[in-house]
């Protein structure tokens, strides 16, 4: 293939991934600079892998599971270079600015505090129950996809993602969003 | 607390949890990204041995900052003008400067302070002029990701001093913004 059609058939298979890619590495990383690195790290990776892509069934999968797998990487790679850092504390909190409100401002306001509450809540999670909570409940991801992505037994995500809701709603319970 | 609580309490946390804001990537963003990854993949290719061994870079903005050999035994000399390498930066664009140290044997326990001039940041620290780690480097390359930002056109030098025993060295990146 020419250099031009090799760019051709490789937008042509990633592009209809795209968003969801986006929200995975964004899930993954937590920030959006770094989503985007790494949404950027996967294309590269899978551009040189085109021969590889062009005979996957579902490249959407595959993309996933190498976009993991580049984030593990990563984060084994500077933990075994950071033995110590200065207080994770200073990392920046994101928080909620915006959601699709209603018709009604004073509901959307009460929806924009528990959203925020949620917000919290989550950030008391372990990566990994904060990540298969997202993925399932938010993004929809179904068991099996996670499994895969993962590389953990569906019994393990289904377990997680209880106990993940079962912390969420405790917090939720203990900061007074729900009574 | 009754059943009939909890399972409320359960449909609330999913429910909101559905509604839990999705991120959204900024126009023109994919087409960059696109743009990016064929050509950068097109040059890995070419290059695939120039990299052989500085694991996956890290996308667009990549800057290999070699800091040289590093062993602490020779007093710390300074830099001469003419070899300190440099970048330029665009504004409030983050850029991954990769630093590379070649160690020519493992050092436990060795501190890293960078030092950045006013109006550059470490993505994740803001506000922080020094940061220090401890680590451990192992013999050969040792490889560590710093995602600088400017906020300021100033621009200026980024130190990097290594630590270990009572001996440093310190390595200078001169950073010019746009």
């Amino acid at each position: 293939m020419s250099s031009e059609a090799n760019k051709q058939a490789f937008e042509a298979l990633v592009q209809p991934h795209f968003d969801r890619l986006y929200r995975l590495a964004f899930r993954l990383t937590g920030r959006k600079t770094e989503a985007e690195d790494l949404f950027q790290e996967l294309l590269i990776k899978a551009f040189g892998k085109l021969d590889d892509l062009v005979a996957i069934d579902e490249p959407g999968s595959w993309l996933s599971r190498v976009m993991y797998n580049l984030f593990i990487d990563e984060q084994r790679r500077f933990a075994r270079r950071r033995m110590h850092t200065v207080e994770e504390g200073f990392l920046p909190v994101g928080g909620i600015e915006g959601f699709a409100g209603t018709e009604s401002p004073e509901r959307d306001q009460h929806r924009l505090e528990q959203l925020n509450q949620l917000d919290v809540a989550l950030k008391q999670l372990s990566d990994d129950h904060r990540l298969i909570v997202l993925l399932h409940d938010t993004e929809g991801y179904k068991l099996e996809e996670i499994h895969t992505l993962m590389g953990i037994p569906v019994g393990t995500v289904k377990s997680r993602l209880h106990r993940a809701r079962a912390r969420l709603r405790e917090i939720l319970v203990q900061s007074g969003t729900f009574s | 607390m009754n059943n009939n609580n909890l399972e409320r309490q359960d449909e609330e946390v999913l429910q909101l949890l559905k509604d839990y804001p999705k991120p959204t990537a900024d126009a023109g963003f994919y087409d960059r990204a696109l743009a990016r990854a064929t050509h950068e993949g097109s040059r890995r290719q070419r290059n695939r041995w120039v990299m052989t061994g500085f694991g996956s870079a890290v996308a667009a903005g990549l800057v290999l900052w070699f800091v040289g050999t590093v062993f602490l035994a020779s007093p710390d000399l300074p830099q001469p003008e003419a070899s300190i390498p440099g970048i330029t930066m665009t504004l409030e664009e983050p850029r991954t400067v990769n630093l590379v140290f070649a160690s020519t044997k493992a050092l436990d326990m060795a501190t890293l302070t960078v030092t950045l001039p006013a109006g550059i940041e470490l993505a994740g620290f803001p506000g922080q002029r020094e940061i220090t780690w401890q680590t451990s480097l192992v013999e050969g390359k040792n490889f560590l990701p710093l995602k600088l930002i400017a906020l300021s056109s100033a621009g200026g030098e980024v130190l990097a001093r290594l630590e270990h025993d009572d001996r440093d060295r310190t390595f200078r990146l001169r950073v010019d913004v746009s």
